[in-house]
């Protein structure tokens, strides 16, 4: 674990302001599928594709096949245009309702691959895979405060690929993954007023972490069988990654001066609390295959797994002695391994266009008891829509709606009691990709 | 582009189609609550702080189940006072200040506002009343006795009166005070603070056969471990330092034990909250600390062994109350092992800590035995729980949201005007021995007890 700094820290420095910025929509969980435009269209379905530099992400072993240098720069602009909370009994209750801030994010993706040999090809992916920001409106006053305001996290990969073409229809690649991530995480502290015997708020607690770097690698497959079927396989690894960084604690005042200061004495307000915590990325997994229908139409299908099962806890330990912490926390998650599922059509207009279609059916890995203001998740559908120009200025457009089932919580770990309700999400992805 | 158009349309035509919210509809199962009586003591009365006041009482337990049932409580009836209430020294108990804890009544009282409501309540719980009282009592035995106000001198029981409306459910949570004023007082005698275990079977099981003659549904609330609400454990068995609230220790590292009757106080034995008035005077402190070195009364301590006596009749009388409810086939709320786990580990909601500390836990009020409006609300959903277990019921559990943040859900009845007490009329008193004599009767401690009259034996015997 180090600062931000050094030759790579500064040479990513821009890349890592834009991608501070990833978004907050929770492909599966908080993974963030949409890493090119064209896959994108078809929701995804690319692992037995893989034909243009989005390869470096979606499946390594397409990278065998690249015969020349090519270089795309894209983002997708993920938005989310619903993101709402119903109360149920006995809390928050089915009178209280709530609204998440509608964000607007870019993760960005950058990606340049580039023959060596006739058969041995390299390729540099820069990619936005993990990202989440869950920030919910009118915060002091919001019922879920006090298990969060506010929290994201942001990660992105710089991911070195080597692929060798075994023989003529056979290629396979191997990539290191390099991952920065970050992580902010806020909630109000509370307390029972003595003086009213009700829940008072008597501080905001905003955690922040450093960037973390982390080591993770990727291997592909791909097998062109014939002109009318391919398959490939793809596995990128999990990573585990911790942060240090520091907790601030900022009193709210109850009303009560007396209570106040007797509070001030006891709590270490207004100072910076060194904190560690640590995220699990799962590792994920997709096996595709494509089948050519007819000349301009190629239809796929993939099957996507995620170990989610690693993200067990969010431990929050406080590092500062007995004067400069708090008690140490852990926000448990316990999440299942997941798996999506994904179809696509590829539909060649003429020798300049492409037309793409796709259906995703999106499984939450996260069990019941653990949605929560912190980071509810949800079944989802996506539906797409792409469009590729491929000649001249080349550049694809995807566009994916993201419809979250409705999540009902009506059960709670005992540590943190309950906090039931639904909650609906809806979401628009637009992703676009400049190819040179 | 005209296609993609189309297609954007169609696509978010497709997903959204709202599921339509279908509204909740209470089934209450087997059980009918077409007439609803509450049996009980100040836990069911919705006593809060020191006092009955109409805050706590429009959200006491019985009337939070009948809201979850109707959605009102228009008619649902109890004996109400209005602000600031009716406790045995004013009004209800107030938090002057945190430095020192003081605690005083308002000095004002309400008024009952329901006196003249033509049947017997709904809500017939008498605060103070035991098992045996429900059963034999029919009126007020002293100035600050609130039996008058409920049974209003008919010449009936508890029992009598509420069966008189012919009830269809019944919730009934009696046997506190059997075993309370053991607590409470620091003394614990069979036949004195404590009812024997025998007696208490039998009485129960006269008074469920009356229920049950009636043809009513039932739910029976299990007795807590008296032992462990804050009026018990609120206050350290070691010399604190008041400036900075943590124990003082002697030269080699030690807390050093207060003093008690039998000299300094021990492991497992607890110094009782009504003990600040003696403590405030130095009593119970070493001399050496700046105390007189004479020892805390005998109603200010509960020993160790207390505590197991109280305990092993608490668990005498769960298993009558367990007994009598399988043969009756009603309802068992197990409101012991809750208060059990807010004692121990506490509870939470929505990241707001809960437990029995004193003044922090929010679930006791200021006098350290009864619950808060919170606490009400708490207990009424694990009476719903167990009610739709049983019965097959689907009542909907209490919103907390209130009970959490405020403000109170009020109730739709028309009140008297309240008269507001003035902060200036305040006396700051900590537990002055009246106050202690007050808040003792206010909890149904005999009045020889309080006075230290009790005969006690000088040689316990074993094995009686």
């Amino acid at each position: 674990m180090q600062r931000r700094g050094g030759f790579t820290g500064r040479a990513l420095g821009v890349f890592a302001l834009a991608a501070l910025a990833a978004g907050p929509i929770h492909a599966a969980g908080f993974s963030i599928f949409e890493q090119g435009a064209k896959a994108t269209g078809m929701a995804g379905a690319f692992t037995a594709q893989a034909d243009d530099p989005s390869l470096l992400f979606y499946n390594a072993g397409g990278l065998a096949f690249v015969e020349k240098t090519d270089v795309s720069l894209g983002a997708t602009w993920i938005r989310s245009t619903k993101a709402d909370f119903h109360g149920a009994a006995p809390f928050p209750g089915p009178n209280y309702s709530a609204k998440e801030e509608t964000l607007s994010e870019f993760p960005p993706h950058a990606y340049w691959v580039q023959p060596i040999t006739s058969t041995w090809k390299f390729g540099l992916g820069i990619e936005t895979p993990f990202g989440l920001t869950t920030s919910w409106k009118n915060p002091d006053q919001f019922a879920g405060r006090f298990l969060s305001t506010k929290a994201s996290l942001q990660a992105f990969d710089l991911n070195p690929t080597l692929g060798w073409q075994v023989t003529p229809n056979l290629g396979i690649g191997v990539g290191g993954i390099l991952r920065y991530s970050k992580v902010e995480l806020n909630r109000h502290i509370a307390a029972i007023n003595p003086f009213t015997l009700q829940a008072a708020d008597i501080g905001r607690l905003k955690l922040e972490g450093d960037y973390a770097k982390d080591y993770g690698f990727n291997v592909g497959i791909l097998h062109k069988l014939n002109e009318s079927f391919s398959w490939g396989l793809s596995y990128r690894s999990s990573i585990k990654a911790e942060y240090t960084g520091s907790a601030r604690l900022t009193q709210i005042s109850t009303g009560n001066p007396q209570l106040d200061a007797i509070l001030a004495a006891q709590l270490p307000y207004g100072t910076g609390l060194p904190v560690k915590t640590k995220i699990d990325y799962p590792d994920q997994a997709s096996l595709g295959l494509a089948f050519g229908l007819t000349r301009n139409l190629l239809l796929e299908t993939d099957v996507d797994w995620m170990g989610w099962s690693k993200f067990k806890t969010v431990p929050i330990d406080f590092t500062g002695g007995a004067t400069n912490s708090l008690p140490d926390t852990s926000l448990p998650q316990n999440w299942k391994n997941a798996y999506s599922y994904r179809v696509g059509l590829r539909w060649t207009t003429s020798p300049a266009s492409q037309w793409r279609f796709g259906f995703v059916y999106d499984q939450t890995p996260q069990p019941e008891e653990g949605v929560s203001p912190l980071l509810p998740d949800a079944d989802r559908n996506g539906y797409c829509i792409g469009y590729g120009h491929t000649q001249g200025f080349k550049y694809d457009i995807g566009l994916m709606f993201l419809d979250f089932k409705k999540r009902s919580v009506n059960k709670a770990r005992p540590e943190q009691g309950p906090f039931f309700g639904t909650y609906q999400t809806q979401a628009v992805l637009l992703g676009l990709t400049l190819n040179f | 582009m005209h296609r993609l158009k189309v297609m954007a349309g169609v696509l978010l035509a497709l997903f959204t189609a709202a599921g339509a919210a279908l509204a909740d509809t209470v089934v209450t199962g087997s059980a009918n609550f077409a007439v609803y009586v509450a049996f009980g003591d100040s836990l069911t009365a919705g006593y809060s702080s020191g006092a009955l006041e109409q805050t706590y009482q429009v959200n006491s337990y019985p009337a939070l189940i009948y809201r979850q049932v109707y959605g009102n409580d228009d008619k649902f009836a109890q004996p109400l006072v209005s602000d600031p209430g009716l406790g045995s020294a004013g009004g209800i108990l107030v938090l002057q200040s945190l430095r020192p804890v003081t605690v005083v009544p308002t000095p004002s009282v309400g008024h009952p506002i329901n006196l003249t409501y033509p049947l017997p309540y709904n809500n017939m719980a008498v605060p103070g009343a035991t098992l045996h009282d429900l059963l034999t009592k029919t009126q007020s035995t002293s100035a600050s006795d609130p039996t008058d106000l409920i049974l209003r001198q008919k010449g009936a029981t508890q029992l009598q009166e509420g069966l008189s409306l012919k009830p269809t459910f019944v919730t009934l949570w009696i046997g506190n005070n059997d075993a309370l004023a053991a607590a409470t007082s620091g003394i614990a005698i069979e036949g004195v603070t404590l009812t024997p275990a025998a007696q208490f079977a039998a009485d129960l099981k006269t008074v469920t056969d009356a229920i049950n003659a009636e043809g009513a549904k039932m739910a029976i609330a299990k007795i807590p471990d008296v032992t462990s609400i804050p009026f018990v454990t609120a206050i350290s068995r070691f010399v604190v330092n008041p400036a900075t609230n943590k124990p003082v220790l002697d030269p080699s590292g030690n807390p050093i034990p207060l003093i008690g009757p039998n000299g300094p106080l021990q492991a497992g034995d607890y110094v009782l909250l009504s003990a600040t008035a003696e403590l405030s005077h130095g009593i119970g402190i070493p001399a050496v600390l700046g105390g007189t070195g004479k020892p805390l009364s005998d109603t200010s301590v509960l020993s160790a062994s207390e505590v197991a006596t109280i305990k092993a009749h608490v668990d005498a009388y769960n298993a009558a109350i367990v007994a009598v409810a399988t043969t009756t086939s009603a309802a068992i709320v197990d409101t012991n092992s809750a208060l059990t786990t807010l004692a121990t580990t506490g509870i939470n909601v929505g990241g707001v800590s809960y437990s029995s500390a004193y003044l922090t836990g929010g679930v006791f009020g200021y006098d350290g035995v009864h619950p808060t409006a919170f606490g009400y609300a708490y207990i009424a959903n694990l009476f719903i729980d167990a009610i739709n277990a049983h019965f097959g019921a689907t009542i909907p559990e209490v919103d907390l949201y209130p009970f959490v943040f405020g403000p109170l859900p009020k109730s739709k009845r028309a009140t008297l005007p309240v008269v507001e007490p003035s902060s200036s009329e305040f006396t700051s008193i900590v537990f002055t021995p009246e106050a202690r004599r007050n808040l003792l009767q206010s909890l149904g401690v005999p009045q020889s007890i309080i006075d230290g009259k009790t005969p006690r034996p000088h040689h316990p015997h074993h094995g009686q």
